[in-house]
């Protein structure tokens, strides 16, 4: 090979690396995870921590994404005081690469009394059947816990993630304790 | 080139006088013991009309030469394809996180996306270079062609090997669970994996049938018709990699692009490998009108067909024929055209040296021919200096033969004709006359490599470093005077050199 061909090839793909790297950097926005939580007030508010992924019975889901952190940020009433309004707001749409989804949030008295999924969309079919798997799952599991400290699910890291992102980002909206 | 056409066809009719009037001519014998020179000098000359065939006879025109080669396209397209690879293996990069790294199988499962990245770009990479895009084989050739497919050929098969373990043993661990029961879920729950690992197995087993001491126990055309599977392996491996690619998930741009660049290799490869060659050769419409006989083993197909005027081709250049007849029109073989297109005839010169080339001996006139091409860097676009020589070894001739008459009139090449006996002269008479109507010199040289090594070409042609040098012939022939050519001193851009092998 020509010494010009090579040092074309070799500066060529350079540009394209840097110029891939560099358009990836300047078109995410910051990430909704770890650290990016808002903690009201409070002297014990932690930030983020992670718990591991537990395996859960559904073995049979391969895990499409990676990572095993599910955050868990806490929140501390501003003011004590207890609202008996039902009130409601959606969470903000969490794009989490195989989709997207929102939670609508429903709170009564101090207590989440509905969760509501719009808007989801998914990558392809195989995310989709994730989603439909694991997300009334998830949903009872805020429901009876009344936090989004939560378990996340094997092969549903994303799915999870976004779910509890959208619920925290409602709250966050509704001054929720 | 005639500067009228009456300057054409009295310079054919004057060809047998040996007049010296444009020229010296010797003949260098390099051969001890005198030897009989053929029967046809040995008789009185006459006008050789029985010497001349229809391919060769007066032409009253002169067919176009193929396009001018544009390195400098090759250099923009050699950049553009990098900067895809450069692209392709940021994408790799930008689809992780350190997050995600430092998770259980995280670097796995990165390691295995940038290798399937990698890896199937080299794979587009392969299919662009075999794809015989004509702007590209103009300046590359078809033999460095594939030369550099064969080159590239091992990386993106490691690479997708690679991707394979890789990714097996990352999600392994994301999913804490054993590697074969892993693989197992990875092929037969993950979307369009199956056909993706058919297609893996396909890649790999075609990898190991073209290592070289595997090949070589397969009849040429047996591993060619296996190695076309590759393209099935390439469409049963597509959808895995938008599915689950995370730089494709969610990315509609990225997967659309990546879609478009495959897209695109498909469409370069059925246009200029299936129809560009089916409709030439339906313009054409050749047909065997000869099958005549040069020499012992060597002989000259002669084909007629329509629209010849309009075959763009260069003295020098081949095609790949396709004879079609019941046992040989799946197999297309490379032979140079021996002189120039001379409407309505084209010819061919062919030596025995197999059952293919045996077989084409005994074809019928009115046979039909296909043709692929014309492919070939050995043209007179080449030629950048003014000194010239051609060096033919044995059927080499026929590539150095239809370059001769593409050469200026004041070119004075040097032309070196070496066989191993001396019934293997052929067409002494076309070289001989094309020779001395452009001023030059020409050497023919009956002998062993023993009895005529090659280092013996520097006496012959003495300014032979001098020269910028076409050869022609089978691939130890070229090696060898190549080879030499390199030893003494003749720069790379002066050696055009084309091997007939594949």
């Amino acid at each position: 090979m020509k010494r010009s061909q090579t040092s074309i090839i070799v500066t060529a793909a350079a540009v394209g690396f840097v110029g891939a790297v560099a358009f990836h950097a300047s078109g995410t926005k910051t990430p909704t995870g770890a650290g990016a939580i808002a903690n009201t007030g409070g002297s014990n508010s932690t930030s983020s921590t992670t718990t591991p992924i537990q395996h859960t019975t559904n073995s049979s889901t391969p895990p499409a994404q990676t990572g095993s952190t599910v955050v868990v940020p806490t929140t501390t009433t501003p003011n004590g005081g207890v609202s008996t309004a039902v009130r409601s707001a959606t969470g903000s749409m969490e794009q989490y690469g195989y989709g997207q989804l929102a939670v609508h949030v429903t709170v009564q008295a101090a207590k989440i009394t509905g969760l509501e999924v719009v808007g989801l969309q998914t990558a392809e079919s195989y995310s989709q059947q994730i989603a439909n798997q694991v997300l009334p799952v998830l949903k009872g599991e805020v429901l009876s816990a009344q936090s989004i400290q939560v378990n996340g699910i094997s092969g549903a890291t994303y799915t999870a993630e976004a779910y509890v992102y959208s619920i925290q980002s409602a709250l966050n909206r509704l001054h929720f304790k | 080139m005639c500067a009228t056409r009456m300057d054409c066809i009295r310079r054919r009719t004057l060809t047998d006088d040996l007049h010296v009037a444009f020229g010296e001519i010797e003949f260098a014998r390099s051969v001890q013991a005198p030897v009989a020179r053929p029967k046809s000098q040995t008789q009185p000359r006459r006008i050789a009309s029985g010497n001349q065939t229809n391919a060769t006879r007066s032409r009253a025109f002169v067919s176009p030469k193929s396009k001018r080669p544009r390195p400098r396209m090759v250099d923009i397209a050699v950049a553009v394809v990098s900067t895809g690879f450069g692209l392709t293996v940021g994408l790799a990069f930008t689809a992780t996180s350190r997050h995600q790294l430092s998770a259980p199988g995280g670097m796995a499962l990165f390691l295995g996306n940038l290798t399937g990245m990698a890896g199937t770009y080299l794979l587009l990479v392969m299919v662009l270079l075999i794809s015989r895009i004509p702007f590209v084989e103009r300046v590359l050739g078809q033999d460095g062609l594939l030369k550099w497919h064969r080159t590239v050929a091992p990386w993106p098969i490691v690479l997708i090997a690679a991707h394979v373990i890789f990714l097996t043993i990352g999600y392994a661990q994301s999913a804490r669970s054993g590697i074969f029961h892993e693989f197992g879920t990875l092929v037969n729950t993950f979307p369009d994996m199956a056909v993706a690992t058919a297609g893996f197995g396909v890649i790999v087993a075609l990898g190991v049938l073209s290592i070289h001491s595997v090949r070589r126990r397969l009849r040429r055309e047996v591993w060619w018709a296996l190695h076309l599977f590759m393209y099935v392996a390439l469409a049963l491996a597509f959808a895995h990699e938008v599915v689950l690619g995370p730089s494709f998930v969610g990315h509609g741009l990225t997967k659309n692009i990546w879609s478009a660049c495959w897209a695109a290799a498909a469409g370069l490869v059925l246009t200029y490998r299936i129809w560009l060659p089916v409709y030439r050769s339906a313009r054409h419409r050749l047909v065997i009108d000869e099958v005549r006989p040069e020499a012992p083993g060597v002989f000259s197909i002669i084909l007629k067909g329509r629209n010849l005027e309009r075959l763009e081709v260069s003295g020098g250049q081949f095609f790949e024929w396709r004879f079609l007849v019941r046992k040989l029109w799946w197999q297309a073989h490379p032979f140079s055209i021996s002189t120039r297109p001379n409407p309505p005839y084209l010819r061919l010169t062919v030596k025995e040296v197999g059952d293919f080339t045996s077989a084409l001996a005994k074809l019928a006139v009115g046979t039909r021919v296909g043709l692929e091409g014309p492919y070939g860097t050995l043209t007179s676009h080449a030629v950048h200096t003014r000194r010239v020589a051609l060096i033919a070894g044995g059927i080499g001739v026929t590539a150095i033969l239809s370059l001769l008459e593409d050469l200026p009139k004041s070119s004075r090449p040097v032309v070196v004709f070496r066989v191993s006996s001396e019934d293997q002269l052929v067409f002494h008479d076309e070289i001989e006359n094309l020779v001395k109507q452009r001023g030059g010199r020409l050497h023919e040289v009956v002998g062993t490599r023993e009895e005529f090594p090659v280092e013996r070409l520097s006496t012959l042609v003495d300014d032979l470093n001098k020269r910028e040098t076409f050869v022609a012939g089978p691939e130890p022939f070229v090696l060898h005077v190549v080879a030499h050519l390199n030893r003494i001193g003749v720069p790379k851009e002066n050696i055009h050199a084309e091997v007939y092998s594949l």
